[in-house]
């Protein structure tokens, strides 16, 4: 069987050992932090929760890859951490200003959340607009026989010989949800970030609380970004290749994302919060 | 009132910048055959499909430009750094960035087409030296134009982030623009020109691209030219319109309600977006009609 022909065993291969070692690992690491600092914990748990949406939401992002960029297969034509990074790190961009300006927590999460939705939401868009008006191929999705929100039938708009092409409105819906979740998350983990490094850098540096906030943007943008991508590319491997979104099988493997971003989102903000308590 | 029709002007500015900035991008990528159409640039002389397109797949778009902006930025942070005057800094930062882009190019040509001799395929010096020159001025404009519009946010916007980071978010927002909306059209319409218009190539002729030109053997430099009307104006367009709003909902309504403001305006903005794209859905397939009767649908 081709790799082509070779239809994916979509999440029917959950290994509860493997998840039950997982979460073994998520406590053992939230434990090291509260003995070594305790006040980090809460940040920790938060930034796990961000890292968490980031995996969670791009599984949503409808991304074809190599075959997209042929009309071979429905999606965006780009790699799944690199479409997934560009939605949510606008929407770090747009959550970062919001916190600068002195808003809200919540109203800083949902607004990175937004920017994120909104850069998949032009994207999605001008990618349909290509296939269509530059290209001259309607979208049809490969996985459904109709679109769960419109009920468009799908497979006669396959043209032959492919698996599809474009963007059905699922995946559009999809792509931003997607933006939404990962522009959330990263933002989460920025002003989780920021919050510890405000706190503790004055003390660690010996400066004022003045002089500590261009340091701990900078500080906690970079490992914003950092955990960012930790989280997309983990949740590429598990998506293997691409995804039309959450109509695709490949979409129910979720939940040992979630568990794989929850172990590496503690250990990677372990270490971040680790820089300024040792 | 002032401070905010200064920061429209500003934005709009950052809006030209980045359809400029998404315009080369797309234009350098496909000259070089970076991202998906890639795969069928490597994919042709194993099928026994010799040709002369450049082949520089440095990496996926997103993180090749995070990369050369984040670069650009840094090093036209560090000569600001020295006193020096913003635009020579972004010039300087810019130029510093593209060689690295250019050594890339070389070592990812003549790496992957080496790797390819087995099946025949040869290093072309010839168009080792004119497609990377080509690609790099291309490559100059992209980086020029994403760190300028990151200098402006920061410098005249007053966004946190320092100039490096901010280059690095925007390359990757860049690229992913730039791939998401120009691949298709460089990987389907012109790679597969040979094949048959308003529909998706068959996965059975994966690797028969086009090679020959009206006259001659064809180049990257055709398929820049080509894509460039309408993948890189798309991918221009598309980039331009996310700074544009991401900044215009921020500029505008950020104090509005205590950011609710911005909040409900980005909502609204992905509802027109939603709205268009299902427009253009529908028109498509009203227009475009379906490839077979619904009843013989099993393909």
């Amino acid at each position: 069987m081709s790799a082509v022909a070779a239809k994916p065993t979509a999440g029917s291969a959950m290994n509860p050992a493997a998840m039950a070692i997982g979460g073994v690992m998520f406590l053992i690491l939230i434990g090291i932090c509260y003995f070594i600092y305790p006040i980090g914990v809460m940040p920790l748990i938060l930034i796990v929760v961000g890292g968490v949406l980031i995996g969670f939401g791009v599984h949503f992002v409808p991304v074809g890859g190599a075959p997209a960029a042929m009309g071979q297969a429905p999606g965006i034509a780009t790699g799944v951490a690199m479409l997934a990074a560009g939605g949510g790190l606008a929407g770090l961009f747009g959550g970062a200003w919001a916190a600068a300006a002195g808003q809200d927590a919540l109203v800083v999460v949902i607004t990175g959340g937004i920017g994120g939705g909104l850069m998949m939401a032009i994207t999605c868009m001008m990618v349909n607009f290509v296939y269509v008006f530059g290209m001259g191929i309607p979208a049809a999705s490969g996985k459904v026989a109709k679109d769960p929100i419109t009920g468009d039938t799908q497979a006669e708009y396959k043209s032959q010989g492919t698996e599809g092409h474009g963007l059905p409105f699922i995946s559009f819906v999809g792509g931003v949800l997607g933006g939404i979740f990962a522009g959330a998350g990263g933002t989460l983990i920025y002003l989780e970030l920021l919050e510890v490094y405000t706190a503790a850098l004055p003390t660690v540096m010996g400066i004022t609380a003045t002089q500590v906030v261009p340091i701990a943007v900078s500080a906690a943008g970079m490992f914003a970004v950092g955990m960012f991508l930790v989280n997309a590319v983990l949740t590429a491997y598990n998506i293997t290749g691409t995804i039309e979104g959450p109509h695709d099988p490949k979409f129910k493997r979720w939940p040992r994302s979630v568990v794989a971003s929850a172990v590496a989102s503690a250990l990677c903000g372990l270490v971040a919060i680790l820089i300024v308590a040792m | 009132m002032e401070h905010i029709v200064f920061g429209i002007g500003i934005t709009a500015l950052t809006g030209a910048l980045a359809t400029v900035a998404g315009s080369a991008e797309d234009t350098e990528s496909n000259i070089g055959s970076q991202g998906d159409p890639n795969s069928q640039v490597q994919l042709a002389p194993q099928m026994g499909f010799l040709h002369r397109i450049f082949n520089k797949a440095v990496a996926g778009e997103p993180p090749a430009y995070g990369l050369w902006c984040a670069l650009g930025a840094g090093l036209a942070w560090a000569f600001m750094a020295m006193q020096f005057n913003a635009v020579l800094a972004i010039v300087l930062g810019s130029v510093l960035a593209v060689f690295v882009q250019g050594v890339y190019a070389t070592t990812a040509y003549v790496g992957r087409t080496a790797s390819l001799s087995k099946f025949g395929q040869p290093v072309y010096v010839d168009i080792l030296k004119s497609m990377t020159t080509v690609t790099m001025a291309h490559a100059f404009i992209a980086i020029f134009a994403t760190v300028a519009l990151c200098q402006l946010i920061n410098g005249a916007l007053g966004h946190p982030f320092p100039l490096p980071l901010l280059g690095l978010v925007w390359g990757i927002a860049l690229g992913a623009a730039g791939s998401a909306t120009g691949n298709p059209y460089y990987g389907k319409e012109r790679q597969y020109q040979n094949q048959k218009f308003g529909a998706g190539v068959p996965i059975s002729a994966s690797g028969n691209i086009v090679r020959y030109a009206e006259a001659g053997e064809r180049n990257s430099l055709d398929n820049g030219w080509f894509t460039t009307k309408i993948g890189g104006s798309a991918a221009g367009v598309c980039f331009g319109l996310i700074v544009f709003l991401e900044l215009w909902r921020t500029v505008l309504f950020e104090q509005v309600a205590a950011g609710w403001g911005a909040i409900v305006v980005g909502v609204l903005m992905i509802l027109v977006f939603t709205v268009i794209d299902r427009y253009i859905e529908v028109w498509a397939r009203k227009n475009y009609g379906p490839y077979t009767e619904a009843k013989e649908a099993s393909s």
